[in-house]
C-alpha cells in the first residue's frame, strides 16, 4: 500500500477515536455544575463577568446530546474554554507552555533510548553473568523510583547541598528578563536552541544548567523500561537461526551481537518507542512540578489541583491527539525498519 | 505451565528475585502487624489519620519520641510509613482486583466471541488508552474531586484496558487451539468453553503481569496523592507524607541538609516496596517467557 | 585419500538443570580429501553435534570436553589441532575453510538484510586483500583512462588516494588506515569499492548454485524467496571462499521432494567441480544414497558403523543399521519398526547403548561398550557379534 495512502487512510481512522476521545471527556465534564461547565465556553475576560448569558448561550442547561455537539462545534472554532490558573485562553496557553516540554523531550527521549539499548544488549550479551545482573538491578532500581521522589532528592543535593549547582524552574530570574527581551529573538521559545541561534552562550549553558536534573529525572524511569525491552529483546535474537550462522561464518562475537542480532532485537523497541512518549507525558507532569519548570505539564498540574476543568481537559485532548499521531508515526517507521512488514500490516 | 518446583528454585537461585521476595514478605509483616509496630495512641480516633504532635510547621529530626522525625505539622512520619503500608496494599489490591475482573471480563466476550463485541470493546479500550496514564486519571479525579477513592477510581479506569487487550490476545491464541474445538464438538456451551478451557490457559501470564503491577499502581497512587490529588492531608499515605516534605528540601543556610528525614524516608518506603515487587516480576517473566529456553 | 579431519575420543557434554547428557561419547571419525561422508542417525544421535563441534559452535550449556580434531587442509601449513586454536584463528577458519549449511534456510538468512549482503558479507571478511587488488585495479583503470576531462583534473588526488587505500588493504591486511576507516560509522562508506567488488563475486557464486536472475536476487529479501532459492542461497554463502570442507546439516529435510532433488543434484555437482569435502548430515538414508560415498551411522552419541555406501546397503553389520534399512517404509510390505524408544538422554543404558532394542543382544552387550572393528574394506562396526 502507497504511503500516502496509508497516512490518509489512518487518519481517517483517527476521527472515530478522537471523537470517542471527546465522548468520554465531555462527558467527565457533565459531573460538574452548568458554571463550572460554561468555562470550556469562555473565549476571552469579559465574558466571565457574565456568566448566565453565557450558561444561556451555550445552552448548558440543554440535553446532552446537544450541548456534546455545540462543544464540539466550539472545539473545531479553536476554543477550548479559559484557563483560570493562568488568565488567558486554552489554546494560548498550550502554545505558550509547549516549548518547555519540547525542549525537555528533546533532550531526554534520545537519552532514554541510548541508555536502554545499550544497556540492554550489554546485560544481555552477558547474560546470568555479573554485568547482566548489576546492569539489571541499575535499571529495575531505575524503573521503581517514584520520579517525584527522585527529583526531590536530586534537588536536595545539587541545588541545596551544592548550593545552587543545578538549579530548578527553567532559566534564573535576569537570564529569564534577558531572553526576553531584544536584542535576543524568541524563535522557537526553546531556550537552548533559541541561544544556539543567537549565538548567545551564556543563555545557552544557564539554560543547559536548569535542564540537567529535570532531564536525569525524566530519563532515569523510562530508561529502565527500555533496557528490560531491549534485553529479552536480544536474547531471543541472539537464540536465532542466523545468528549461529552469522558466528559460522566467521564473524567476530562483537559483529554478530552488533550487525545481526541487535539489529533485529531494535525492532521490537521501536515500536514501543510510542509509549515512550506516553511515559515522557506522564512524567512530565510530576517532573515539571517539582522543579518548576513552566511547561504544559506544570499547567496540567496547576489547573488538576484547582479544579481548572478546561485546562484539564484541554491537556488530556491535547495529548490523546499527540499519541494518536506518534503511533501513526512509529507504525510507518516500523515499516522502513523491518522489510518484512508492509504497510497496513498490524503493529505485532 | 511450568513445574512449580522449578518455579521456586530460580526464584531462590536468582540473587536479584530473592532479594525482592524477601522485601514483599517484610511488607506484607509490617502491613499485617501495623497495629502493633506503631500503636495508634488513645483516644485518637481514626487510625489512618497520623497523630500530630503539635502544630509547628518546620519538621523536627528523629528522637525517641518520633523514631523517624516529624513531618511539616508534626505528624509522625514513622507511624505515617508503618500505616501507611497498609494504604499501600488496599490500594493495590482493590485497584489490581477490580481491574482484573472488569479486564478478564471484557477481554474474554471481546476474545471470545469476536465479530461486533470485539469491536465495540477495542475501540472502548482505543479511546482510554489513547491518554497517558497519569493524565487520564488526573482528569477523573479533578472531576470528581480528590481522594483516595477517587485515586482507586481513576487508577481503575486507566488500568483496565490493557488487561482487557492482554486477555483478550491471548484467549484470540487460544481459540484455534485444538482442545477449545475438541469442547465444542463435544457440544459445550461457549461460557463453559471460555470458564472451564480458555481462561485458566489464559490467565497464567496475566495473573503474573497483575501481581507485577502491583507496584505500579502504588508508585501511581503515591504520585497522584503527591500531586494533592489523593489522600487528603495527614492520611497515612507514602505519597502524601512525601508531598509534606516539598517545601522543606532544603534548609535554613549552613544546614541544606536538615529535613532530609521528611523526604528520604517515606520515599524510601516507596522505592523499597515498587523495588521488591518488580525484582520479581522480572525474575517471573525471565522465567515465563516462552521464547527464553529453559536451560 | 589422506585425511581431511581427523576426529579422535571426542567427547561433548550438555550440563543442563535435569542432568548431564553427554551428547558425543568418545567418537572416532576421519573425512577424507574428496569424499562426501554421510552422517545418519535419529534425533539425539550426535550427528548436528559433532559439526557444530567441528566449528567449534557448540552452545551452551554444551562443552567439548575431551578429544582432538585434526585439521589437515592444504594451505593451513600442515596439521591443525581445532580444539586448541586461538578463537582468533579459528574464526579465520570458518566461513572460510571450513563452512556450514544448516536445516531451515529461512532462520538460517538475517530477515533485515539482502541476500547479496549476507553473502557479500564472507568475501568482505575473508577475501578482503583479494578484493583490494581489484578495487585498487579498477581505480588505477579509471586513473588512466580518465573521464575525459570531465572533473578529471580535482578528483585526481583523491583517486589517487583511494588507489592508495585499497592497495594498502590488498598487500597489509592489517594496516592502520583501512582498519581505522572501517570503524568509524561514517568513513566506512569510503570503502564501498570493496563492496561493490564483493558484489561481483557474489552475483557469480548465486549464478553457480543455479539461481535464475542473480543480480536481482541478491537485492532481495529472505523472505521474498522460496524455500529452494534461500536453501540455494546458504549453500552459495557457505561455497563461497571455497572451502575444504563443507558441513551441511539435514540440507534437504525442510524442502520439498521435488527441490529436494535438484538440491541433491546440486551437491553432486559441487561434489564433482570443487573437489571439497563434505560432511553430509541426515535421517534419511535414501537421501545419503544419492549423495554420499561413505557413510557413518550414529546412535546416543556413538558411532556404530561405518562403511561405504554400496557396502551398508548391501552387507549391514551393525543391528541398528539393519533396522534402520528395515525401516525403510516400501509400499505393499509391512511397516517394520524399531521396538523400544530413543536411548534416554540423561540416563543412558550401560555398555552398548542399542542392548535394550536389540534383536541380537548379549549379556556382554551391557557390560561394556564394543569398540569398532574392521570387517571388510573401508568398513568397520562397533558391535560384538563381530
Amino acid at each position: 500500500m502507497e504511503l500516502r495512502a496509508y497516512i490518509i487512510r489512518r487518519l481517517l481512522l483517527l476521527v472515530p477515536v478522537l471523537l470517542g476521545v471527546t465522548l468520554f471527556i465531555f462527558g467527565i465534564t457533565m459531573l460538574f455544575t452548568p458554571t463550572q461547565r460554561a468555562m470550556l465556553y469562555v473565549r476571552d475576560v469579559k465574558q466571565l463577568a457574565d456568566m448566565p448569558a453565557v450558561i444561556e448561550r451555550y445552552g448548558l442547561d440543554r440535553p446532552f446530546v446537544v450541548q456534546y455537539g455545540n462543544w464540539l462545534g466550539q472545539v473545531f472554532q479553536g476554543n477550548l474554554g479559559y484557563s483560570k490558573v493562568v488568565s488567558q485562553p486554552v489554546t494560548d496557553a498550550i502554545f505558550q507552555f509547549l516549548p518547555a516540554t519540547v525542549e525537555l523531550a528533546i533532550f531526554a527521549t534520545p537519552l532514554i533510548i541510548l541508555l536502554g539499548v545499550v544497556f540492554g544488549t550489554t546485560a544481555a550479551a552477558h547474560k546470568d553473568k555479573p554485568l547482566d545482573h548489576g546492569t539489571r538491578v541499575v535499571a529495575i532500581l531505575g524503573w521503581s523510583l517514584p520520579t517525584f521522589w527522585l527529583g526531590l532528592i536530586l534537588l536536595m543535593i545539587f541545588y541545596g547541598f551544592l548550593t545552587g549547582f543545578l538549579p530548578p524552574g527553567r532559566l534564573s530570574v535576569q537570564m529569564d528578563l534577558l531572553v526576553n527581551a531584544a536584542p535576543f529573538i524568541r524563535y522557537t521559545h526553546i531556550n537552548t536552541i533559541d541561544a544556539i541561534l543567537n549565538l548567545n552562550g551564556a543563555v545557552l549553558l544557564e539554560a543547559l544548567r536548569h535542564l540537567v536534573l529535570p532531564v536525569v529525572t525524566l530519563t532515569v524511569v523510562q530508561m529502565a523500561f527500555i533496557m528490560r525491552l531491549m534485553r529479552s529483546s536480544m536474547l531471543e535474537s541472539l537464540g536465532k537461526g542466523y545468528v549461529l550462522t552469522a558466528r559460522a561464518k566467521g564473524l567476530s562475537e562483537r559483529v554478530v551481537i552488533r550487525k545481526h542480532a541487535r539489529r533485529n532485537a531494535l525492532i521490537p523497541v521501536i515500536t514501543v518507542s510510542g509509549y515512550v512518549f506516553a511515559g515522557l507525558a506522564n512524567g512530565v507532569v510530576i517532573t515539571e512540578t517539582i522543579f518548576n519548570f513552566k511547561g504544559i505539564g506544570w499547567w496540567a498540574w496547576q489547573a488538576a489541583i484547582n479544579l481548572d476543568i478546561p485546562s484539564v481537559l484541554g491537556f488530556a485532548l491535547f495529548n490523546a491527539f499527540l499519541f494518536v499521531l506518534v503511533n501513526l508515526v512509529v507504525d510507518v517507521l516500523y515499516t522502513r525498519v523491518d522489510p518484512r512488514v508492509r504497510l497496513g500490516q498490524a503493529v505485532q | 505451565m511450568k513445574d512449580w518446583r522449578f518455579v521456586v528454585r530460580q526464584l531462590v537461585r536468582n540473587p536479584l528475585s530473592l532479594m525482592g521476595l524477601i522485601l514483599i514478605v517484610i511488607f506484607i509483616i509490617i502491613a499485617i502487624f501495623a497495629p502493633l509496630i506503631a500503636p495508634t495512641p488513645e483516644g485518637h480516633q481514626r487510625p489512618y489519620m497520623i497523630p500530630r504532635d503539635g502544630y509547628r510547621a518546620a519538621p523536627e529530626p528523629p528522637d525517641e519520641d518520633h523514631i523517624f522525625g516529624t513531618t511539616q505539622g508534626q505528624y509522625d512520619i514513622f507511624y505515617g510509613v508503618i500505616w501507611g503500608t497498609r494504604s499501600a496494599f488496599q490500594v493495590a489490591l482493590l485497584v489490581i482486583g477490580i481491574t482484573l475482573l472488569v479486564g478478564l471480563v471484557l477481554g474474554s466476550l471481546a476474545g471470545y466471541f469476536g465479530g461486533i463485541i470485539d469491536e465495540v470493546i477495542m475501540r472502548i479500550t482505543d479511546i482510554f488508552l489513547a491518554f497517558p496514564a497519569l493524565i487520564l486519571a488526573m482528569a477523573i479525579v479533578a472531576a470528581i474531586g480528590p481522594s483516595l477513592r477517587s485515586v482507586m477510581i481513576a487508577l481503575t479506569a486507566v488500568w483496565w484496558p490493557s488487561y482487557a487487550r492482554l486477555i483478550r490476545g491471548d484467549i484470540l491464541a487460544l481459540r484455534e487451539e485444538d482442545y477449545i474445538e475438541a469442547s465444542r464438538g463435544l457440544g459445550a456451551s461457549s461460557a463453559r468453553v471460555i470458564l472451564r478451557h480458555a481462561l485458566p490457559n489464559a490467565i497464567y501470564p496475566t495473573l503474573i503481569m497483575a501481581s507485577l503491577d502491583i507496584g505500579a499502581v502504588v508508585l501511581a497512587a503515591a504520585a497522584l496523592s503527591f500531586l494533592g490529588l489523593g489522600a487528603p492531608e495527614g492520611y497515612a499515605d507514602w505519597g502524601q507524607l512525601t508531598s509534606f516534605a516539598r517545601n522543606w528540601i532544603v534548609g535554613p543556610p549552613g544546614e541544606p541538609l536538615k529535613h532530609w528525614y521528611a523526604v528520604t524516608i517515606p520515599g524510601l518506603f516507596i522505592l523499597f516496596f515498587v523495588l521488591g515487587w518488580n525484582l520479581l516480576g522480572d525474575a517471573f517473566r525471565d522465567i515465563f517467557d516462552p521464547r527464553l529456553a529453559r536451560r | 585419500m589422506k585425511d581431511l579431519i581427523r576426529i579422535r575420543d571426542l567427547s561433548v557434554r550438555f550440563y543442563t538443570y535435569e542432568g548431564v547428557v553427554h551428547a558425543i561419547d568418545d567418537l572416532d571419525l576421519e573425512i577424507r580429501q574428496g569424499e562426501t561422508l554421510g552422517v545418519v542417525g535419529e534425533t539425539g544421535s550426535g550427528k548436528s553435534m559433532t559439526a557444530l563441534a567441528i566449528l567449534r559452535l557448540v552452545p551452551y550449556p554444551g562443552k567439548i570436553e575431551s578429544g582432538s580434531i585434526v585439521f589437515c587442509g592444504r594451505d593451513s601449513g600442515g596439521d591443525l589441532e581445532l580444539l586448541k586454536l586461538t578463537e582468533d584463528r579459528m574464526r579465520s577458519i570458518r566461513g572460510n575453510k571450513i563452512s556450514m549449511v544448516f536445516q531451515e534456510p529461512g532462520a538460517a538468512l538475517n530477515p533485515v538484510y539482502t541476500i547479496g549482503d549476507q553473502i557479500s558479507e564472507v568475501y568482505l571478511l575473508h577475501r578482503r586483500q583479494e578484493l583490494g587488488h581489484q578495487a585498487m585495479e579498477r581505480v588505477d583503470d579509471l586513473i588512466s583512462n580518465g573521464r575525459n576531462g570531465f572533473g578529471a583534473g580535482a578528483k585526481r588526488p583523491f583517486w589517487h588516494w583511494q588507489k592508495r587505500l585499497y592497495r594498502k588493504i590488498a598487500e597489509q591486511p592489517h594496516a592502520v588506515e583501512p582498519r581505522l576507516l572501517n570503524r568509524l560509522p561514517l568513513f566506512r562508506r569510503l570503502l564501498w569499492r570493496l563492496r561493490d567488488e564483493a558484489g561481483l563475486l557474489t552475483v557469480n557464486m548465486l549464478k553457480d548454485v543455479e539461481i535464475p536472475d542473480a543480480a536481482r536476487v541478491a537485492a532481495e529479501y529472505p523472505h521474498e524467496l522460496s524455500g529452494g532459492m534461500k536453501q540455494r542461497a546458504v549453500i552459495a554463502m557457505a561455497l563461497a571462499c571455497s572451502p575444504e570442507l563443507l558441513i551441511a546439516d539435514e540440507p534437504t529435510t525442510s524442502l520439498d521432494v521435488t527441490i529436494q532433488a535438484q538440491m541433491l543434484e546440486l551437491f553432486r555437482r559441487i561434489k564433482a567441480e570443487k573437489g571439497a569435502s563434505v560432511l553430509f548430515i541426515t535421517h534419511n538414508l535414501g537421501v545419503a544414497a544419492e549423495v554420499c560415498d561413505r557413510v557413518a551411522v550414529m546412535y546416543a552419541g556413538r558411532l556404530c558403523e561405518i562403511a561405504t555406501i554400496e557396502d551398508l546397503f548391501l552387507h549391514p553389520s551393525h543391528p541398528y543399521t539393519r533396522a534402520l534399512l528395515d525401516a525403510v517404509p516400501i509400499p505393499g510390505k509391512e511397516l517394520q519398526t524399531i521396538p523400544g524408544a530413543l536411548a534416554d538422554a540423561l540416563n543412558p543404558p550401560p555398555g552398548c547403548r542399542f542392548h535394550p532394542r536389540c534383536p541380537s543382544a548379549t549379556p556382554l552387550c551391557q557390560q561394556e561398550r564394543p569398540r569398532l572393528k574392521t570387517v571388510g574394506k573401508d568398513h568397520m562396526v562397533a558391535c560384538y557379534l563381530f
